[in-house]
C-alpha cells in the first residue's frame, strides 16, 4: 500500500490532493458524486464577516482552456456559514479548511475568531489575492507590507494552521511568500487566479460585467507551476500548487516542482469527480512506479 | 434524485429541421425520473479547448426503451461538434440537473408559449401531461418554416395549438406573441391558469408584459451562460425583481432554476 500523507506544517494529510476555494461549493454540492472522506481534504468557498451578493452577470466567460470569472465572493457571511454551512463540513473525516477574505486587516481577525469556537477547522486559508474586490483585495496580495500585518494579526488570535493564498499579478510573489513566512504562516498556497479579459467582438462589450476577471484552468497551468516552483525555492515552510490542474499527471509536475500539495479547481466544473480521479491517479502512478511514499517525489525534478 | 456523470452512447442523431438536431442517449434510470424543465450537461469530445460542458434542456424521454432526447440548434463550436456525433459514438453527461415546471392539481388550463428551440423541453412536459384532464393550449413560434420542428410529436400528445412563423412560411404570419395576446384576452377571469414559457428574450420580455396584463401566473426557464450547472462555480445567477426575505439578491439558474416564477426575476440581456 503506497502511503500517499503529506503534511501541512503540522496538518497531516492522508494525500496531498485538496478542493480550491471557489470551485468546490461548501462541499455539499459534490456529495452526490463520491465520497468525499477520500480527499486529502476541501477548501470552503471564500467566507467574509459581513454578507456579500456578489458581482453583477454575466460573471463568467469560456475562454481558450480556460475561464474568467467575476464572482465577487458572494456568500452570506461568517454566521450564516456557522448556522448552515458547517453542520455539513463538520460531519466529514477528511480535512476542511476554511478560506476566509476581508476587507480590511480587522475584518479578517474578526472572521477569524467568530469561526475559533467550532470544533475541527483543520486550517484557515487567507485569501490575500482574490482580484475582484475593489475595496482593497488587490492590496493585501499586491504588498508585503499588509500580507505581513494580516498574517501577523491573524496569527494572534489562533493556534490553527495558516495558509495564505497568493495572487501571481505581482511583481515578486516570493517577496509576498516571504513576508507571510515571517509573519507566521505555517504555508502558502499558489496560484490565485491571473487577470485577464475577453471582449465579445459583435457586442463589442467585455464578456464579464466588471470587465476583468481571473483567469483560470488550464491555460494558467505553466504560469502556475513556475510560480510555485520560485516559491519552493523562496520559503522554508510549505507550498501548495494551485492551478489548471485536471489530472494526475499534472498534479505530479506541481509535486515534483515541490508542493508539498495540490487544489483542484476550475476541473471541478468541468468534471465533478476530478479530484478523486487525481488521488486515485496519483496511487496508480506511485504503484506502477515502485514508489513507496508520494512525498518521495517532491521537489525531485531534475534541473542543471 | 441524485446527479451522476454517466459515459453513454448516441443511439440516434438526426438533423429535423434546418441546423436543428435531436439526439437520443441511452439513459434508462433518468428516461423514468426526468421531469419537464431538468437538463443535462454534456461533455463536448475532442474539444480540449472548450472547456465548459454544454447544457441542453430534456427534450422527451423513451422510459421502454430507456432512452434521453435532446433537442439542440448549431449555435456555436460545441454544438457544431456535437452534430458531428454519429450513433455508437460515446458522450459524458451529466445530470439530471435542475428544477421543473410544476402545477397543481386545481388548474383547469396549461397555457404554453414557446419560442423556436424554446419547444425543447415541452415535449417531456407534454408527455408528463398525457393524463392530465384539464385543457392544454400550446403557443408556438418560428422564424420560419425550414426551423420548425417537433410537428409529429405534438400532433399525438394532445395539445391544441397555435402555430406562427415570422415569414409566414408555415402557420399565421407573425410573432407568436399576438394570437397568445388576443386569446388571454379571451378568457374569463375567474378560471385558474398557468402560463408556461421558454424562447428567446425578446419573447420572454413580451410574454411577461401579457402576464402581467392579465394577471395569469407563469414559469420561465432561463439559459445563463454555465460553467458547472450544479451550483458550484455560482456564475450563473439570476437577479430578483425583489430580495428574498433573507435579504439575497441572486438565485442561481443551474440549481435555483432553470425554472423561476416568471414576475419574480429580471432578465439581463
Ligand atoms: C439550462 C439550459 C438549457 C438549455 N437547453 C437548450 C436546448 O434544449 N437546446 C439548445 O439548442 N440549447 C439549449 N441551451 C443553450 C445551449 O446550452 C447553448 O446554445 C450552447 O451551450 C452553445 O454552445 P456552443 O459551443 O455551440 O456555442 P459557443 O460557441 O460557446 O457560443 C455560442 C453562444 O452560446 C452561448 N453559450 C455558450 N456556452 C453556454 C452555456 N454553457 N450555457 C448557456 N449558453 C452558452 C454563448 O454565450 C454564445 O452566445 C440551454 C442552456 C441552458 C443553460
Ligand atoms: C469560479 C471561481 C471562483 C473562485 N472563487 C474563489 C474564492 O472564493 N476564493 C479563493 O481564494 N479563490 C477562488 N478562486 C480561485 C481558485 O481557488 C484557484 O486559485 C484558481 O482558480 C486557479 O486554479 P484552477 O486553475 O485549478 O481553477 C475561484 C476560481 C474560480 C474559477
Ligand atoms: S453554473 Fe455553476 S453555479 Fe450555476
Amino acid at each position: 500500500m503506497t502511503d500517499l500523507s503529506t503534511n501541512i506544517g503540522r496538518l497531516r494529510l492522508d494525500n496531498p490532493v485538496l478542493t480550491a476555494s471557489g470551485t468546490f461549493g461548501y462541499a455539499e454540492e459534490f456529495a452526490d458524486f463520491y465520497d468525499l472522506n477520500r480527499l486529502g481534504g476541501v477548501v470552503t468557498k471564500t467566507v467574509t464577516l459581513e454578507p456579500r451578493p456578489g458581482n453583477k452577470p454575466p460573471r463568467i466567460c469560456e475562454t481558450p482552456a480556460g475561464m474568467i470569472n467575476s464572482i465577487g465572493l458572494p456568500n452570506a457571511g461568517v454566521e450564516q456559514f456557522i448556522a448552515q454551512k458547517w453542520p455539513f463540513l463538520q460531519q466529514l473525516k477528511t480535512a476542511v479548511i476554511v478560506n476566509v477574505a476581508g476587507k480590511t486587516p480587522d475584518d479578517f481577525v474578526r472572521a477569524v475568531e467568530k469561526l475559533e469556537v467550532l470544533q475541527g477547522i483543520a486550517a484557515y486559508e487567507l485569501n490575500y489575492s482574490c482580484p475582484n474586490v475593489k475595496e482593497g483585495g488587490l492590496s493585501f496580495s499586491s504588498n508585503a507590507r499588509i500580507a505581513e500585518q494580516v498574517t501577523a494579526l491573524v496569527r494572534a488570535v489562533t493556534q490553527r494552521p495558516l495558509i495564505t493564498k497568493l495572487t501571481p499579478n505581482v511583481t515578486s510573489i516570493s517577496e509576498i511568500g516571504r513576508a507571510c513566512e515571517g509573519a507566521g504562516a505555517d504555508a502558502v498556497s499558489a496560484i490565485n487566479t491571473l487577470v485577464g479579459m475577453a471582449i465579445d467582438i459583435h457586442t463589442r462589450k467585455p464578456r464579464i460585467a466588471s470587465i476583468t476577471g481571473g483567469l483560470s484552468g488550464p491555460a494558467i497551468r505553466p504560469v502556475a507551476l513556475a510560480k510555485v516552483y520560485e516559491l519552493v525555492k523562496a520559503l522554508t515552510i510549505p507550498v501548495i500548487g494551485i492551478g489548471g490542474i485536471m489530472t494526475a499527471e499534472d498534479a505530479l509536475e506541481f509535486i515534483l516542482a515541490g508542493a508539498a500539495a495540490v487544489q483542484i479547481g476550475t476541473a471541478n466544473f468541468m468534471n465533478p469527480v476530478a479530484a478523486l480521479q487525481v488521488v486515485e491517479g496519483l496511487q496508480r502512478h506511485c504503484e506502477e512506479e515502485n514508489i513507496l511514499r508520494l512525498m518521495e517525489l517532491r521537489g525531485a525534478v531534475q534541473v542543471g | 434524485m441524485s446527479k451522476s456523470v454517466i459515459q453513454v452512447p448516441v443511439v440516434e442523431i438526426r438533423e429535423v429541421a434546418e441546423g436543428i438536431f435531436r439526439l437520443t442517449i441511452s439513459a434508462p434510470e433518468w428516461s423514468r425520473t426526468a421531469r419537464a424543465g431538468q437538463f443535462v450537461n454534456i461533455q463536448i469530445p475532442q474539444r480540449n479547448d472548450l472547456l465548459w460542458r454544454r447544457p441542453f434542456s430534456v427534450h422527451s424521454v423513451d422510459p421502454v426503451r430507456g432512452t434521453l432526447d435532446i433537442l439542440f440548434a448549431v449555435a456555436g463550436r460545441g454544438s457544431a461538434a456535437l452534430s458531428e456525433h454519429k450513433a455508437g459514438d460515446s458522450l459524458n453527461v451529466l445530470g439530471l440537473l435542475g428544477n421543473c415546471f410544476t402545477w397543481t392539481a386545481d388548474l383547469q388550463e396549461i397555457i404554453i408559449a414557446a419560442g423556436g428551440l424554446g419547444i425543447a423541453p415541452f415535449i417531456l412536459l407534454l408527455q408528463q401531461l398525457e393524463n392530465w384532464p384539464g385543457k392544454k393550449t400550446l403557443f408556438l413560434g418560428f422564424r420560419s418554416s425550414r426551423q420548425a420542428c417537433c410537428m409529429q410529436q405534438l400532433g399525438a400528445l394532445g395539445a391544441e395549438m397555435v402555430l406562427t412563423t415570422e415569414d409566414g412560411s408555415l402557420g399565421h404570419r407573425g410573432l407568436i406573441t399576438t394570437p397568445l395576446d388576443d386569446y388571454l384576452a379571451s378568457l374569463d377571469k375567474n378560471g385558474k391558469r398557468m402560463l408556461f414559457l421558454c424562447g428567446p428574450t425578446p419573447m420572454m420580455r413580451a410574454v411577461r408584459e401579457l402576464t402581467q396584463k392579465y394577471d395569469i401566473p407563469a414559469q420561465v426557464t432561463v439559459e445563463n451562460r454555465m460553467a458547472c450547472g450544479f451550483g458550484a462555480c455560482v456564475g450563473c445567477p439570476v437577479e430578483l425583481a425583489q430580495p428574498r426575505e433573507d435579504g439575497q439578491t441572486y438565485m442561481l439558474a443551474c440549481k435555483d432554476g432553470p425554472v423561476f416564477p416568471l414576475q419574480e426575476i429580471v432578465f439581463n440581456d
